[in-house]
């Protein structure tokens, strides 16, 4: 597809237009956060607590002080730090093992299934809090916690697809071209099976980072005086009862504009992947 | 042989134009007839012709998106598109019951059936539940479903496709309906379950005076069931006349080709072979069981012994569920028989380990059954048809894209087609890349798992035309797995009748259709809806009703 | 075999409700057995953390004595086993009450939470699907479809913060954000644990509407934010359904609208049941931030706490528990699936 076809399938959506602005503001919020934020988003200044939004402090300040739009800025890194890692170590190895699970029907995979159905269905916070527990409070803690969380998701996605395809009689056909097993799991059966991972990229990307946020929220992920803004939110939680509104309010924007921008992003890619759903067609309807 | 025709119309199309509207061609495009009281008028065409359009439009139903753009539909004088809405709920399934193709989709399939039908007739009518129940159960009775009152109670997914499309026509028939359209109804059904079910179709509207439009693209229906055909081309109607004036000789050119197309070829003649030669493929007491030993157990293959000479091309025949596919599976070690041999040019190939095997696919290939699906979505058919000299025989690109063309030149398709995807072809052309897929490494011998099913009449006529002219050019072998007796006539030099993962009958094509010796031969010969008299046979559904 | 036979004569749904019933056995001891393994990886000294860090190695060498820890894996596993079979799931040295009263004083109060929100959220995010399939283009479907963004996209302890901004500080609408009832009226005898049931039970008119109303924001908190993905797989399944061949025959058979929906929706009740018994399930765990911000005093906050102490036999009694209670949501949504599909073998 190339830049005139994929501009033309961007004007006609504007949900994806507005995604991938959102994301341009993500990255140059990570590339050039030293020049955007005036203040060091770690710096507490006894002096200039909880002030309201206006003046030198565009978003306020929290109760120690620290400028809250220095710290949305910067948190950006931290939290798409965290969901891009545990995203792409879970594709890396949650793909390969759908994959076999899928095709292998056997005892063992069965026993693979089992091990994600309970990963799956154990509480998520209690995990994080416990793993947390263990390996320290360090950004690299929340990122396993995910990706346990991502594996079985992604391998699950994969093997659905993979059970759904290896009947096909493509597949059949293939072995009667000399195909092996491996031919055919990774070169037959994987490209078909990618198309709805790839937009489970996206959608995970978003719960990602609502995932470390509530994770910091409750005290089991990032520690201060970091900038995460699950760990801002939970900074302003207080406040917001007495009426303070601004601590929790900005970086919780920032949390839903990220995760939309994703999930936009996933919207566009479903459609972008479908070969059936592409632009020039000359299907004719037989 | 026609019953008598009431005069006064039922249904009156008058130039009904569908379309989108706007510089689109329409879909519809002046659709104008007639039909009586007691009539079956056939309507024929091919895929994209608008057929099944016309049976929606009929009961003011357009797909979204479509317009009526002109013309209008009476049925008793008032027009369709007159109607309000509750009016026109009372005609849909009241006064015009609709029974259509592949029964099993067109049902409910968490409802129990009898429930479905009994929905149907209180849409219409003001009556209780149990009552509705009882007359759907007496309608399955008149339908020919044994047992009833437990078949009123099982799901879609219970049913065989038969009874299915019996349900089907029970919803129709319920709320005794004045107008029947009937849109490819027995579309995929096993032969001898279709030859059953017409018969029982076309007796209740005969018997109750029904007007039916029976669509179908296949003209031996026609000529066995109905009154008048029409035929459609591109959403217009060219041509209206009685079936028997139409069978004698079309007055169009289209519907001579049709016609042509739906008759079968004679057989080609190869070179009779001297005794001695071996047979290039041989199957012995091939068995096939699926299920564990504590699961049910199919016996698939019960015994089956075969064999194909070089030149030669066997059919195995039967109906779905008879093993045949099965044993095309076997041939090509897809899967295992249970017990039995298979040789292959003489050596016994049964066993060979996949790594074994693998030379000798590159001279036994498959042609499978539906085209689209058997290839790779995401492959270009330059990749799908090159896919074995890259597993295969390594070569040089230029090397490969030369046989890539060269192959599609043999199947009669321009080499432009090597970088379109397969959901970019028509369903011929992408059976034509199965073909070409399956010629790729010059096999010796070649399984066509029905070839011609799910084809338009033309594109079946092309698709025939072209495996006689490959195999009498290459000279290959071909085994012919199909329940489709006009293609067999036309391809195979000798036929095995399989029921139940047993060959019952097995002889020359010429002696098997002459004179079928097993009772189960001959009920599938009889099922068969030619267009033409075979030689020697006159059997024919609305002659044994008018009776 | 007369015993298939017999098996075969039951009517279709024991069959299911015996096959799920006579899994969850041992699916309940495999879920204890991994429970033991994964709460013993926890690092600390479980005794040292009790007696604290003054104290001797020899009380702390009796006390692992005392509390088995000093013996074998299988041999800690067996115990472990017989007393939870015993309904023993051991003491927390911090609330210095047995492990099962704590989980059972609190449950209720995370279940009546969890469960108004998950029927809250069933009822918006269905009728919300069907309209918007049904009508598309509508209002109802606009509206949906930029909920159905959005609604992914919010943290739920952020809506709580919003709600509780605008609807209690701004509005003063809602009841203050600290607990399941006003502090100054008297809770309603237990029976149920449910405040709202209690109440009722109890004629207790003030405590009734204390409860529901301090409900009121934590449920329409956990429904709005699972209200999205809810609707969005109701939509396709029942959008599958809706515009399926069978439907479309209905209608050309003249079957009213009304009726054809109610099919339709049928139909596409399996992936609904699946997805709500997932989202219970996850719920479990995830509402510890909004019990957290509501001071709700439930069974999140009080495995939170756990963790955080080091507390092995809590923690341990909290995912059994929690275990238990997804398996039996689980097994309730199978048995609801292959009842709703006739299709499926049993």
């Amino acid at each position: 597809m190339n830049v005139a076809k994929l501009s033309a399938f961007l004007l006609r959506r504007p949900g994806a237009l507005i995604g991938l602005a959102l994301l341009l503001v993500q990255i140059v919020a990570i590339l050039f956060a030293p020049y955007i934020a005036s203040f060091s988003p770690t710096d507490a200044d006894p002096l200039s607590s909880t002030l309201p939004p206006g003046g030198e402090h565009l978003f306020g300040t929290d109760e120690l002080g620290m400028d809250i739009f220095s710290r949305v800025v910067f948190a950006t890194r931290v939290n798409l730090l965290i969901s891009f890692t545990a995203v792409f170590v879970s594709l890396a190895i949650g793909v390969p093992i759908g994959v076999v699970i899928g095709f292998y029907r056997g005892f063992l995979s069965t026993v693979v299934l089992r091990i994600f159905d309970f990963l799956q269905s154990f509480p998520i916070f209690v995990l994080g809090m416990a793993l947390v527990a263990v390996l320290g409070q360090e950004i690299w803690s929340v990122a396993i916690v995910l990706t346990l969380l991502f594996v079985p998701m992604f391998a699950r996605l994969v093997r659905a697809e993979v059970l759904s395809q290896r009947e096909r009689p493509f597949i059949a056909a293939a072995r009667c071209a000399g195909a092996n097993d491996l031919q055919i799991m990774f070169q037959h059966i994987l490209p078909n099976a990618m198309t709805p991972v790839i937009v489970q990229i996206s959608i995970a990307i978003g719960m990602a980072i609502l995932l470390t946020a509530g994770l910091s929220f409750i005290g089991a992920g990032v520690r201060m005086p970091s900038p995460e803004w699950g760990l801002m939110v939970s900074n302003g939680a207080q406040q917001m009862i007495l009426g303070v509104w601004w601590i929790a309010l900005f970086p919780g924007i920032a949390i839903v504009l990220s995760v939309l921008c994703f999930a936009l992003l996933a919207d566009a890619l479903r459609d972008l992947t479908d070969p059936r759903l592409q632009g020039d067609r000359r299907a004719r309807t037989a | 042989m026609h019953a008598p025709l009431d005069a006064t119309p039922l249904l009156e199309l008058d130039g009904l134009t569908v379309g989108i509207g706007g510089d689109a061609a329409p879909i519809l495009n002046a659709v104008t007839c007639t039909l009586r009281r007691n009539e079956i008028l056939g309507i024929v065409g091919e895929t994209g012709a608008g057929k099944s359009l016309l049976t929606k439009a009929v009961l003011g139903l357009v797909p979204e998106g479509l317009r009526v753009l002109g013309g209008d539909v009476r049925f008793d004088g008032c027009s369709v598109f007159d109607r309000r809405n509750e009016d026109l709920r009372d005609l849909r399934g009241g006064k015009i019951g609709l029974i259509g193709t592949n029964a099993k989709a067109l049902l409910d399939p968490v409802a129990p059936v009898g429930r479905q039908i009994a929905r149907v007739l209180r849409a219409h009518a003001r009556v209780g539940e149990s009552e509705a129940q009882s007359r759907a159960i007496a309608l399955l009775r008149e339908v020919g479903i044994t047992d009833p009152e437990r078949r009123a109670k099982a799901y879609p997914h219970e049913l065989s496709g038969g009874m299915a499309q019996r349900v089907v026509i029970a919803m129709a028939l319920v709320t005794d309906p004045a107008v029947l359209l009937a849109d490819d109804a027995t579309l995929g059904l096993d032969a001898t379950v279709q030859a059953q079910v017409l018969d029982m179709l076309v007796q209740r509207c005969r018997r109750r005076g029904l007007g039916v439009m029976l669509v179908t693209h296949d003209l031996g229906i026609v000529r066995n069931c109905c009154d008048r055909i029409a035929v459609m081309r591109e959403g217009e109607l060219i041509e209206i006349e009685n079936v028997d004036a139409f069978l004698r000789g079309p007055r169009q050119a289209y519907s001579r080709s049709l016609l042509e197309a739906a008759k079968a070829r004679p057989t080609p003649s190869i070179a009779r072979h001297t005794a001695s030669e071996r047979p290039l493929l041989q199957a012995e007491k091939l068995v096939k069981i699926y299920g564990g030993p504590f699961t049910h157990q199919v016996r698939a293959l019960d015994g089956v012994d075969f064999s194909i000479r070089p030149r030669e091309t066997l059919a195995l025949v039967g109906e779905s569920g008879s093993g045949k596919t099965t044993a095309g599976q076997c041939v090509l070690r897809l899967t295992n028989p249970t017990s039995g041999r298979i040789l292959f040019d003489g050596e016994d190939v049964t066993d060979l380990s996949a790594q074994k095997f693998k030379p000798w696919r590159r001279r036994i290939q498959m042609v499978f059954q539906e085209p689209y699906v058997a290839l790779n979505p995401r492959w270009r058919v330059r990749d799908l048809i090159g896919e074995s000299f890259r597993l295969l025989d390594p070569m040089s690109r230029g090397e490969r894209e030369r046989r890539i063309s060269a192959l599609l030149d043999a199947v009669h398709l321009p080499s432009s087609l090597a970088s379109a995807f397969p959901h970019e072809l028509s369903a011929g052309e992408q059976k034509r890349i199965g073909i070409a897929r399956a010629l790729a490494t010059d096999p010796d011998l070649v399984i066509f798992d029905e070839p011609t099913t799910a084809l338009d009449i033309r594109v079946r006529a092309q698709i025939i035309d072209l495996i006689r002219d490959l195999q009498s050019r290459r000279g290959m072998s071909a085994l012919f797995i199909t329940h489709d007796l006009n293609s067999v006539r036309s391809l195979a030099h000798n036929v095995a009748v399989m029921l139940h993962g047993r060959i019952v009958e097995y002889r020359s094509a010429e002696d098997i259709f002459a004179t079928p010796r097993e009772a189960y031969t001959r009920k599938l010969l009889d099922a068969e809806l030619p267009v033409e008299d075979p030689p020697g046979r006159a059997t024919n559904v609305s002659e044994a009703i008018a009776v | 075999m007369p015993l298939a036979a017999t098996w075969h004569r039951l009517p279709r749904f024991v069959r299911i409700i015996l096959t799920r019933l006579g899994m969850i056995v041992p699916q309940m001891l495999g879920v204890t057995l991994v429970t033991f393994l994964l709460v013993r990886l926890l690092p600390g000294d479980p005794a040292r953390l009790i007696l604290g860090n003054f104290a001797t190695d020899d009380s702390i060498k009796a006390l692992k004595q005392h509390l088995g820890l000093d013996q074998s894996l299988p041999v800690q596993m067996e115990r472990y086993l017989i007393a939870v079979l015993h309904g023993d799931l051991g003491m927390s040295p911090f609330t210095s009450n047995p492990v099962l009263t704590d989980l059972a004083q609190r449950a209720p109060a995370t279940l009546e939470l969890i469960g108004y929100a998950m029927i809250l959220t069933v009822i918006a995010a269905v009728s919300l699907a069907v309209i918007s399939v049904v009508r598309p283009g509508g209002i109802v479907d606009v509206v949906a479809r930029i909920y159905g963004l959005v609604a992914g996209a919010i943290p739920d302890f952020w809506v709580a913060l919003l709600l509780v901004f605008f609807l209690f500080h701004i509005l003063g609408w809602a009841p203050a954000p600290f607990g399941r009832i006003d502090a100054m009226i008297n809770a309603p005898p237990t029976i149920t644990g449910f405040l709202t049931i209690d109440s009722v039970i109890a004629g207790d008119r003030t405590a009734f509407w204390s409860a529901a109303s301090r409900l009121v924001l934590p449920v329409l908190t956990i429904a709005i934010v699972n209200t999205g993905a809810l609707m969005k797989m109701a939509q396709t399944s029942f959008r599958g359904a809706y515009q399926s061949e069978f439907v479309n025959h209905m209608r050309l058979c003249g079957v009213p609208e009304r009726r054809i929906i109610r099919s339709a929706l049928r139909n596409a009740l399996p992936p609904i049941i699946s997805q709500t018994s997932f989202i219970t399930g996850f719920l479990l765990g995830a509402a510890v931030l909004v019990e957290t911000i509501f001071a709700w005093g439930g069974l999140g906050q009080y495995a939170v706490q756990a963790v955080v102490n080091s507390d092995y036999a809590a923690i341990q009694g909290f995912v059994l528990v929690a275990s238990a209670f997804v398996l039996v949501v689980y097994s309730v949504a199978d048995i609801l699936y292959e009842l709703a599909d006739p299709r499926i073998q049993v």
